[in-house]
Parts: C-alpha cells; structure tokens; sequence
C-alpha cells in the first residue's frame, strides 16, 4: 500500500500540477504532493512489498520492496524533492505547472528505481526517469542546452540500451525462471565466469553512465551548466545519480563472478574520478560547473565504496548516495538564489556578501561544510565508510581516494571566500523568509543524517549483505573446485 | 494428402472475412449515388466493427477446427489475432480519413470499399495455409493498395509511387509465385503441412531451397525486408498521408503474418540456409532504415524509414519462432499499429490541406500552439522508440528476449545499437515542438474523427504499455502452429 503511495502520489501531483491554471494553485499542489509523499515515505521501513503479475509470459512481475536501502533513499529524496517543488513553482516562468509536473513525474520514477524488484520493472523506471529530466533539460534550459540535450540523451540511452541487452541475454543464458531478484540471485550465479563478466560490463557501462565515474560523466557537466538557473533541475540530477543504486541493488549481487573480476578496474576508475573531480572543481569559476565536478568526486568516493565489496563500504557508498542529495542539492539551490540577485554564475562576480547577506553566507557555509564532509554533518558517515570499505581491499587506491578529503576542504573553503569574504563587490539583499523555508529541510536532513546514522545504516545493510553473501558463496565455490557449477550450460549459451 | 471427402467450411471462422466483402461490395454500390464519403465512411466503418464482433467470437469461442478447406484457410490463434490487429488497423484508417479526404480535395467515395477489400486480402493472407491462398490473399490486398497510393491525381508523387508500387510489387509477385512453382516442383504440394511432410521423406534439396529462397524474398518485398525496402519510403512519402497510415500498418502486418507462418513451418525444411538468409536480411533493414531516418528533414520521410527499421525489429521475432517470437510479433505489431497510426494521423493534422509541409521546421512550438496534438506525438514517438513504459518498450523487451533466446544475441546487440540511432531522430521531433519557437502559423484544422482516433491510438499506446499482461496472455497459446 505504502510502496504504492510514493509511486502514485507524485505522479496524481504531476497531473494536477500540469492542468493547474494560476502559479498559486501550482504552488499549492506541489507542496500538497510532495509532503504527503514525505509523510508516506516515512511509514516505508516495513512496509508490505507488491507483487502483481505484469507479463507473466516473460516472467515479469511488478515487484515492489520498500525495505532496504529504498527506505532511507525514498525518504531523504522525498524531503528533497518539497523544497524543491516549492521554488520550482515559485521561481520558474512562465509554464511553471509544467516544470513542476516533469518534477514530480521524476520522483515516482526515481522511487520506483529504488524499490524494484524484478529487473524489467528497475529498468522500466530507470529509463521512464529519464525523458522527465531530458525535457527539463531542453525546454526550461539556458542557451546552450541543445548540445547538452543531445549529450545526455546518446550517453544515457546508449547506456542503458547496452543495459537492456545485458538483462535479457542475463535471464535467457542462466534459465533463470523470472527477472525476479531472488531467481536470478539463485540462477545468474551459476554462469561461467567469462559470461558473468560480459553481462557485468553491459550492465556497468549503464550504470557507469548514471554513477557517473570518469570516463562517462562529461554530459554530467553540461546537464548542471544548461539547466534552469533556479538550480531546481539540477537537484532531480542529484537525485537522479542512481548508478551507484543500480551497482549495489543489481549488478553486484547478481553476478558475483563478473562483480569480482570487474571490481578492481572500477575501483581505480572510482578513484581516480574522486581526484579528478575535486582537482578540477578548484580551477572552475562557473559556480554551477565547479559543483558538478564537486559532486563527481563525490560519485568517485561513492564507487570506491562499491567495488571494495566490503560490507562498511557498501553501507557508506549507499549512505553517501543518500546525504549528498541533501548537501549537494542544497547548494545547487543556492545557486539558484544567487543567480536571482546577480544574474550570473560567475563566481568572479561576487565577492564579500557576507557583509550584505549574512544569514544566506552562514547557510551556505554550512552546506559547503556538509558538502567536503565535515564530522557530525551527512556526509561525514558515508564517505568514511566508503573509505574504510575499500581499505580492506585496496588500500593503496583508497589512500589515493582519501586525497579528496583533502582537495575537497581546499576547494569548499576557497568557493565560500570566492563569493562570501573579501572586499565586498555589491550589497546584496539578504535571505528572504521563503528562501530559509526552502533551506532550512536540507540543514535538519544534514542534521538528521550526521548525528544519528545507525537506523538508516541498519537498513541498508539488510541489502548489503546480499552483495556480501554472494562474494562469500563465490570464494567457497573456487575454494572446492569439484562442485563447480554447470559451467557447460552456461558456456553454451555464451558461444553465440 | 487427398482432399477430404467433404469441403469442410467453419462458417464461424469465415464471419469476419465475409462481412468484410459484404461490405466492400455495399459500400460500392452505394458510392454509386453517395456523393458524400463521410457516409461511406460510416457503412465501412460499421461493417468492420462487425467483421471485429465475429472475429471476437471465434477467438473466444471453442475452436472445433483449425481451419476450412483442408487447412488452406485457418483460423488457429495467430490467425485470428492476426485480423484484430488488421481490423484495429484499418478501423483508425478509415477514422483517419473521414475528415481528411474532404479536407485533401481527395474526396472519392471509392476510396472505403478500396480499403475494405485491401483489409479483406490482408484476412487471407493471415489466414492462408497454403501458398496459392497466400497468393490470392496477396494479390487482393496489394490491388488495391495500388490504386489507394495514386490517390491524389494531377499529383506527380503520389501518382509516382502509385506506379512504381506496382511495377516492384508486380515483380514481388513474380518472384513469389516462381518460388512456389519452384516449390510445388520439389514437393509436390502447396499446403504447408504437407510440403513439411514431403521433405520429411527427402525431396528436392536444390530445387527447395531455390523456391524457398524466392518465396521469401517475394515476401520480404512486402514486409520492406532489406535489400527489398526500396520502394517502401519512396511510396510511403509520395502516397497520400492518410493511405500511407494504412499501409504502414495493415499491409506489414499481413506480410510478416505470411513471413512468421512460412518460418514457422516450411522454410527451415526447406533449407536451414534461409533463415540464416533471413537473419542477415533483417541485420541489413535494422541498419538501413534506422539510418536512412536519421538523415531526413520531413517527417513523413522520416516515419517512412522508421517503418522500414520496425520491419527490422518484427524481423527479430520471427527469427525467434518457436521461443515466444510468434507472441512477440503479434505483439509488437499491436503496439506498433496503435502508435504508427497516432503519429501519422498526428502528420496528418499538421500538413496543409495539399498533404505538403512535412518538414521538421514545421512542428515548432507545436507544444504551445497545439498543446494536445503535441503531447499525443511526443508519446507515440517515445513509444516507437522504445521508451518505457508505454507499449514499444514492452514490445521491444519481447522481440529482443525471443532473438536473445532462440541464439540471435548478436542481432540483438545490433537491434539495440540501432535503437539508440532511432531514438535519436524521434526524439528530435519532440524537441522541436517544446525547446523551439513556433515558426509557422498551425494549421486550425480540428475533426472529431481524427481526435478519436489519435485519443484511442493513445489510450492503447499507454495502456499496452502500463498492462501488458493480459494480450500477451492471450497470445499465449499461441505456441505452436499448425504443420
């Protein structure tokens, strides 16, 4: 019932909110929608799981579990999403109905994502995510969003497609009975290595494209540039970094062979994309540019996280996944606020506004703190975490991660002196009460996430562990060698 | 085989067939003394709802015979299935057209019964067991399409492709028919089954395979099968539009329903080269059509070449024969037929009234002039490309699962290679109605019968795709043919 509510409310939202007539109604809706997903949202942890039978012919049933790691990202993204729909309806004109619908048709996607379970249904809403935001992208955009659309749609429709090819050779190669995850957890498993691994790479570029790790981030970067200047679009791009999701809900527990062999690339990918972001981030002076590769570093951590396949990081990677919507989301609508007052997204045309905006500095002070994962803020648990994972595995890629730590502190503090301290440029008119309303959700989420961790951690781990126990069921396998799975059936099936 | 002592005719089986002519020859006699054809429109239409209430009841009702004639006329599921996707194609045709013929100075009411009997060849083809009822079957629906693609006179397109529509499909013809003297040669027999029970005991294999190479290339000439596509955006582009919403969905179908039966009786005992012939072929149509259609600028053009390519995905099913590919394909050919006809009748209402200004430039802003309009287009363009979830996603996850499963994943990869070029070109439409300003003052031309028939090509587009279970579940005693 629950997981049904968070699909259908958002989008009953959408349509009121596209057939709205004034702004005050699309104002009203939006909030009416997205906190009543929230307040649903927080019954999910035990919630029932659906399943009803959708395409029984091929083995797919509509499969939703609201437990696990959905239930705290349901959550946090359901916070997200009511100050965002707020400033979306308030700040973008005209056809502020519209953005606001694509908005929330977004979120049932993206809670469909992060409940499925049969692999036709996660891509199903995987993909539907996509064209919302593609046109927010094209039709709300700044100047140059025809390239970036047109970037955006080839890496993720040439990713997920690559995706699509992989699951359906995935179930027809293992025999598994359905797209199931339990069937497939049973059947994929069994695959000779050399298949595993090739279904794992059709996967992973998908997912890659989404994480989005180094090197197929670049439309990333034109996606956060182009998009609305509100900087509402850009937090569903926050949102929407459901790669990491797909890793740890999908690829890595099904084919645990092909996880294994692949890991280690992925890693040092993961790695080097948390240096190259944040190195990249310090030399940009477009503030919505620098947060995009700020954010890419995070990505970076969050695949660390992952490919370290340690329980610790596979807890930190999804727990980061879940606070950097708030820190980084929050910043992307302070961008949008600043761009309000100066019309620019250069940060070289502010400077000293703490002097004529002192409250909307010490917000964003906080959110930048939040942002480089400062101890006791959201990030702080998950990106430790991620790091501790991976030092199990690879500590030297690890230690080359934890440099970020570092960058990102130089970088975080040197964007707050860029537009806070100095000599001031301008006087500036302070935060106005609607603009605290809308960042005063993302301080308590941050709060919320720092100081209490454990709860959220207890739920993810209950689908950690799958990752962990496939690993382990795998080590034992090559450990006896003469009960070696079915390796002719599998390999077979490769061949063609 | 000897022919049974008795004729055997299953009158319940032969409803739907008969009530089409019946209203063929109706509609006819009176476009003798009708001058307005939006009354012919209306008999037609009638008389296919009717022939769809009779082809209801024999789907549901208890099969006592797989077909009439000794088999040369079945009425198995794929057969019957087959006609609703026909009638379902046909029925948003003529409800494409009732405005429009007058409004495209095209208003002859000899273009219904036309229609009709072209529908009808298009049941016998369906329903054919053997290869001379494919022939007639064949020849009765490409007639009058012949005719229909020269619709508009004193215009040097459409007469053009009325033309070479006939010249290449006479040719088609020849082919064909040579393939089944060629046939009938190594076997003996035109009925499928017995042609397969004839190569059991050995037969010709030369003489076979040359009959069933030119069976199915007489065939694929039909279904716009690589390298027989030729024809197909030319006629597509210079036909009227509304007859091209008809071909598009109603000839292909009933050209891959032959193609699926022969595949999934007589030309793997013909030859297994031909499938191999076959999978090549729709290799070639996956990477023409798909990137012909993303080099045009008119749009008609361009939806003529993305039928051309979804032959191409149909192709895939029918290599999947016997591993769900039969289901896939009357599926996909649903799906198809709902969204193929939304976005032509959608051209339709944006092309000025001498069925001219097609281009890309032309559907810009269409999101704010014709909010509706535009909504509808941008799904069933998202739907042809495969978007989830509406039903050319749920389409596509079949063809490619049977390919995948019966050991084409390599064309499956391809399919899906070329799927991305496709979504390329469709989605360029959608961002041209909604991320540019209007350039053209829209046509203000509204029908009710139009809107109608985008609303249910719409509502079917999504509803396939939100529930696909239960048609599919229908389908699903398909499994078999008949030998």
């Amino acid at each position: 019932m629950i997981a049904a509510a968070v699909l259908v409310l958002p989008l009953l939202g959408a349509v009121l909110s596209a057939f709205a007539r004034s702004q005050r109604a699309v104002v009203r809706v939006a909030l009416l929608s997205t906190m009543t997903t929230f307040a649903a949202a927080l019954f999910l942890p035990g919630a029932a799981t659906v399943d009803l039978p959708w395409l029984p012919g091929l083995g797919v049933t509509f499969s939703l579990d609201p437990n696990g790691a959905a239930a705290v990202l349901v959550v946090v993204a359901a916070l997200v999403m009511i100050p965002t729909a707020l400033i979306a309806g308030l700040r973008v004109a005209p056809r502020s109905g519209g953005f606001v619908a694509l908005l929330l048709v977004a979120q049932a996607g993206l809670n469909g994502i992060f409940m499925a379970r049969d692999l036709i249904v996660f891509y199903l809403f995987w993909e539907a995510t996509l064209i919302p935001s593609l046109i927010l992208l094209g039709a709300f955009g700044l100047e140059r969003r025809s390239a970036a659309v047109a970037k955006y749609l080839v890496y993720a429709i040439g990713g997920s497609f690559l995706m699509l090819v992989s699951i359906l050779a995935l179930k027809s190669l293992s025999g598994a009975a359905s797209f199931h995850l339990t069937d497939l957890m049973v059947a994929a498993p069994q695959l000779a290595v050399g298949t595993q691994t090739w279904l794992f790479a059709g996967l992973a570029i998908g997912m890659a494209v989404k994480l989005p790790i180094w090197p197929l981030h670049s439309w990333l970067i034109d996606l956060n540039e182009q998009n609305h200047p509100s900087g509402a679009a850009d937090v569903l791009g926050t949102l929407y970094k459901v790669g990491g999701f797909g890793f740890f809900a999908w690829a890595l527990p099904i084919l645990p062979a092909g996880a294994e062999r692949l890991a280690p690339l992925l890693l040092a990918l993961g790695a080097f994309t948390a240096v190259y972001g944040a190195v990249i981030a310090t030399s940009q002076d477009n503030l919505k540019r620098l947060l995009a590769y700020a954010s890419l570093s995070h990505m970076g951590i969050v695949a660390v996280g992952l490919f370290g396949l340690h329980i610790a990081g596979l807890n930190g990677a999804i727990y980061l996944l879940a606070a950097q919507m708030l820190s980084t989301g929050g910043l992307f609508l302070v961008s949008g606020m600043l761009y309000a007052r100066r019309r620019s997204f250069d940060v070289g045309a502010y400077g000293g506004l703490a002097k004529s905006a002192p409250a909307l500095g010490a917000l964003t002070l906080f959110l930048i703190f939040a942002f480089i994962g400062v101890p006791g803020l959201g990030n702080f648990p998950g990106e430790f975490l991620s790091l501790l994972g991976a030092f199990q595995t690879a500590p030297w890629l690890a230690a080359l991660a934890t440099l970020t730590v570092i960058a990102a502190g130089v970088f975080g503090v040197n964007l707050y002196q860029r537009l806070f301290q100095g000599p001031p440029t301008a006087t500036l008119r302070d935060i106005d009460s609607l603009e605290a309303y809308v960042l005063v959700p993302f301080v308590a989420g941050i709060l919320w996430l720092g100081f209490a961790p454990a709860p959220q951690l207890e739920q993810i781990e209950t689908q950690s562990e799958l990752v962990v126990l496939q690993q382990e069921a795998l080590q034992r396998q090559s450990l006896a060698p003469d009960s070696l799975a079915p390796e002719s059936l599998a390999a077979d099936g490769g061949e063609r | 085989m000897n022919l049974p002592p008795v004729v055997d005719v299953h009158w319940g089986q032969l409803a739907p067939a008969i009530t089409l002519l019946a209203t063929a020859v109706v509609t006819l006699l009176l476009a003798l003394w009708q001058k307005d054809s939006r009354q012919v429109a209306a008999t037609a239409l009638l008389g296919i709802v009717t022939a769809f209430v009779f082809n209801l009841t024999a789907f549901l009702g208890e099969r006592e015979a797989l077909g009439s004639f000794g088999l040369r006329f079945l009425a198995d599921t794929p057969a019957l299935a087959f006609n609703f996707v026909l009638l379902l194609g046909a029925a948003l045709a003529v409800l494409v057209s009732y405005d429009q013929l007058p409004r495209m100075h095209l208003d002859h009411p000899e273009y219904y019964p036309l229609m009709l009997l072209s529908t009808l060849g298009a049941m016998v083809m369906v329903a054919a067991g053997d290869l001379v009822t494919l022939v007639l079957g064949l020849e009765i629906m490409s007639l009058a399409v012949y005719v229909l693609s020269a619709w508009r006179t004193r215009s040097r397109q459409s007469e053009e492709a009325g033309m070479k529509y006939f010249l290449l499909g006479a040719f088609g013809s020849a082919i064909l028919i040579y393939g089944m003297a060629l046939t009938y040669g190594a076997t003996g027999a035109f009925v499928y089954g017995d042609i397969v029970a004839a190569l059991d005991g050995g037969g010709l294999p030369l003489l076979a395979t040359l009959g069933g190479a030119l069976v199915l290339a007489g065939l694929a000439f039909k279904a716009s099968l690589a390298p027989f596509h030729q024809w197909a955006p030319d006629v597509y582009t210079g036909a009227p539009t509304i007859v091209t919403t008809f071909m598009t969905v109603v000839v292909k179908a009933a050209a891959f329903a032959a193609v699926l039966r022969l595949v999934a009786t007589v030309l793997p005992q013909l030859s297994p080269w031909l499938l191999t012939a076959l999978a090549v072929s729709v290799a070639a149509t996956l990477v023409i059509g798909n990137l012909a259609a993303l080099r045009q600028r008119g749009v008609k053009r361009m939806l003529a070449y993305s039928a051309v390519a979804h032959a191409g995905y149909l192709g895939l099913a029918v290599l999947g024969t016997g591993h769900g590919g039969v289901e896939a394909a009357i599926w996909y050919l649903t799906a198809y037929t709902l969204m193929n006809v939304g976005a032509f009748a959608v051209l339709t209402m944006v092309v000025d009234s001498s069925d001219q200004g097609d281009d890309i430039e032309r559907f810009a802003g269409l999101g704010q002039e014709r909010p509706w309009l535009a909504f509808a287009l941008t799904f069933f363009l998202l739907s042809l490309g495969g978007i989830p979830p509406l039903a050319g996603f749920v389409g596509k996850v079949m063809v490619f699962q049977s390919a995948i499963d019966a050991g084409y994943l390599w064309l499956a990869v391809l399919g899906i290679v070329t799927s991305v070029i496709a979504l390329v070109y469709y989605f360029r439409v959608v961002a041209v109605m909604y991320f540019r300003k209007p350039e053209y003052q829209p046509q203000s031309f509204r029908s009710a019968a139009s809107s109608l028939a985008i609303g249910v090509a719409f509502a079917g587009t999504v509803l396939l795709g939100l529930l696909p279970g239960w048609w599919h579940g229908a389908l699903f005693v398909v499994g078999q043919l008949p030998r």
